[in-house]
């Protein structure tokens, strides 16, 4: 595990600075729900919003805002906390190889007496270490500075958990997106291109289409159907939200890895 | 014991769409020998080790080396590679390439890589980020030879080196030569070429042109040679002079190009009153030039 160990030092700054942001985005959120706790005018506002626009803000009928499950559904797990470790896994991805080919460096580096497979082997799973310590931190910091807040108090264990596989897995199937085409071409842009439109086409077709369209049948096929398609922290674990990514995410990592070793090096 | 090939291709041949990098090469560097590879830039040279070393794949033909694949890490770990320009890691330190890579190949001597960054003075601390053009070559040289490999490749290996260092770098190839390494020693330049390699591959947009001795090349290689005279400049005097190609006058000079040896054109010039001599190096463009217009001698 000598070129994955060599990633994950490599990254070990910037990962840091990833997981200080992480670390105020949920200090911040959790400091915040007290003020927000008792205000029942503040469900009404919500219950009288479009529908569309409901699940843009990550309300979900029957879980008021104001209690824990929905306030950390809408301010976290619904916005800001997957984002951030997507965009983190979308960047990890790219860079393991396509990222360093473009920068010259697997070149020297595949002079060694290493294979191609071995070197996207190791990455790929440095990528996803990368993105397990990030969402550990997250939980982490969740369980510790939510229960001060009361920000827990009827959240299950079971469901906390979940949501957080939730986050990692739709991170995850986003960041081997951008290891596949970044490993099939050899170039870090289209990788964030193509994960980047994946995930922002995914999330509009989820939050935009209203469930009486005709074309709201394809929401099933987005990551982000599978990921807010339940409140976790309110339902329990959504069985979806954490195997499909997985699933999905072997045949498109598979075929980067294949692509990777027949191609010519640019 | 017969002398083992190290590199051998046959037919070896890249297209880029619709650039045909390479064609057809046939090419044979013995265990040993340091083989010189000469062409202009985009000759093929780089597309050469490239294929040698599995980071491209041929459209047709084969490449062995040290007897087997370059996509073989255990080919790999004998061989060590300069590219023409190498790219680390600006953050890296010398030293973090070189545990790095040391790791992969199953460790380093350590008395040896600290004598090969005091021979070429490189301080392992640093970022190479931080390091000149220079400095960096030097990095590019230490992890190339870090694994005492068998096989060298080393691409247009002392472009960005002062003369200094080009001397330091001759006698580290010599020396690892002599402890019985080969050298593919790839260049667009002869002299960088004809003080280690004995034989030569001249390669002209593709395609291998010969493959003969040093000697035998600086032999036939054209030299320019000016007189600058204190009377008349008339071509007539080298007219007819053998080993004289070209004479060109203006202006109290005369302009020779001299093909071989240039006594003749010397014992020519010594009736005249000659001010200056100025000669221009070897130019391999010169030596190609041979090649390109038609039959070698």
């Amino acid at each position: 595990m000598i070129v994955a160990a060599r990633l994950l030092r490599d990254r070990r700054r910037s990962t840091l600075w990833w997981v200080g942001g992480l670390l105020g985005l949920v200090g911040f959120t959790v400091a915040l729900y007290p003020s927000i706790k008792g205000q029942a005018s503040f469900d009404q506002v919500i219950a009288d919003l479009p529908e569309g626009f409901k699940t843009l803000i990550g309300y979900e009928q029957g879980v008021p805002l104001t209690s824990p499950p929905g306030y950390l559904h809408a301010r976290l797990f619904a916005s800001l906390a997957p984002l951030v470790v997507l965009v983190f896994g979308i960047g990890a991805g790219a860079q393991a190889i396509g990222g360093s080919e473009d920068a010259g460096t697997l070149e020297p580096l595949l002079a060694n007496p290493v294979t191609r497979r071995r070197v996207a082997a190791e990455r790929y799973l440095a990528v996803v270490a990368l993105l397990l310590v990030l969402v550990a931190v997250f939980t982490g910091a969740l369980v510790a500075f939510g229960a001060p807040f009361g920000v827990l108090d009827g959240v299950a264990l079971t469901g906390l958990l979940g949501a957080c596989a939730g986050v990692f897995g739709i991170a995850l199937l986003h960041a081997s997106i951008a290891f596949a085409v970044g490993a099939a071409t050899g170039r870090r842009g289209p990788a964030v291109a193509v994960a980047t439109a994946i995930a922002v086409g995914g999330y509009l077709v989820q939050s935009l289409l209203s469930l009486t369209d005709a074309l709201a049948p394809l929401r099933a096929l987005t990551p982000w159907h599978w990921y807010l398609d339940r409140n976790m922290l309110a339902d329990g674990p959504a069985v979806a939200a954490i195997v499909l990514p997985l699933v999905v995410s072997v045949p498109v990592v598979l075929a980067g890895w294949v692509a990777f070793r027949r191609r010519d090096l640019r | 014991m017969p002398s083992e090939r190290v590199i051998r291709t046959q037919g070896l041949t890249k297209h880029f769409g619709s650039v045909r990098a390479l064609e057809d090469l046939d090419l044979a560097v013995e265990q040993g020998e340091v083989f010189g590879y000469l062409g202009p830039n985009g000759a093929g040279k780089t597309t050469t080790i490239r294929l040698l070393l599995d980071f491209i794949r041929p459209t047709r033909g084969r490449a062995e080396v040290l007897g087997g694949s370059g996509a073989d890490p255990r080919v790999r770990a004998r061989v060590g590679y300069l590219p023409a320009e190498l790219s680390i890691d600006p953050r890296y330190t010398t030293s973090d390439l070189l545990d790095f890579y040391g790791r992969l190949r199953g460790g380093h001597d350590p008395g040896w890589v600290a004598e090969l960054l005091d021979r070429f003075d490189l301080d392992p601390g640093r970022p190479v980020g931080e390091l000149s053009t220079g400095n960096r070559r030097k990095v590019g040289i230490v992890q190339a030879v870090a694994h005492r490999p068998e096989l060298l490749l080393l691409d247009e290996p002392s472009s960005g080196l002062d003369p200094l260092l080009q001397h330091q770098f001759q006698l580290l190839v010599r020396e690892l030569v002599a402890d019985g390494a080969t050298v593919f020693l790839s260049s667009h330049v002869l002299p960088e070429v004809e003080v280690l390699a004995r034989r030569v591959a001249i390669l002209r947009a593709g395609r291998l042109v010969t493959v003969a001795g040093v000697d035998e090349l600086r032999r036939q290689a054209r030299q320019r040679i000016d007189l600058h005279l204190a009377g008349p400049a008339d071509p007539a005097a080298f007219l007819g002079v053998p080993g004289v190609v070209e004479v060109r006058a203006g202006d109290g000079t005369l302009q020779l190009v001299v093909e071989g040896s240039a006594d003749q054109v010397v014992k020519a010039a010594a009736r005249l009153e000659v001010l200056r001599v100025v000669t221009h190096d070897t130019n391999l463009e010169d030596v190609f030039l041979r090649y390109y217009q038609g039959e070698p001698a």
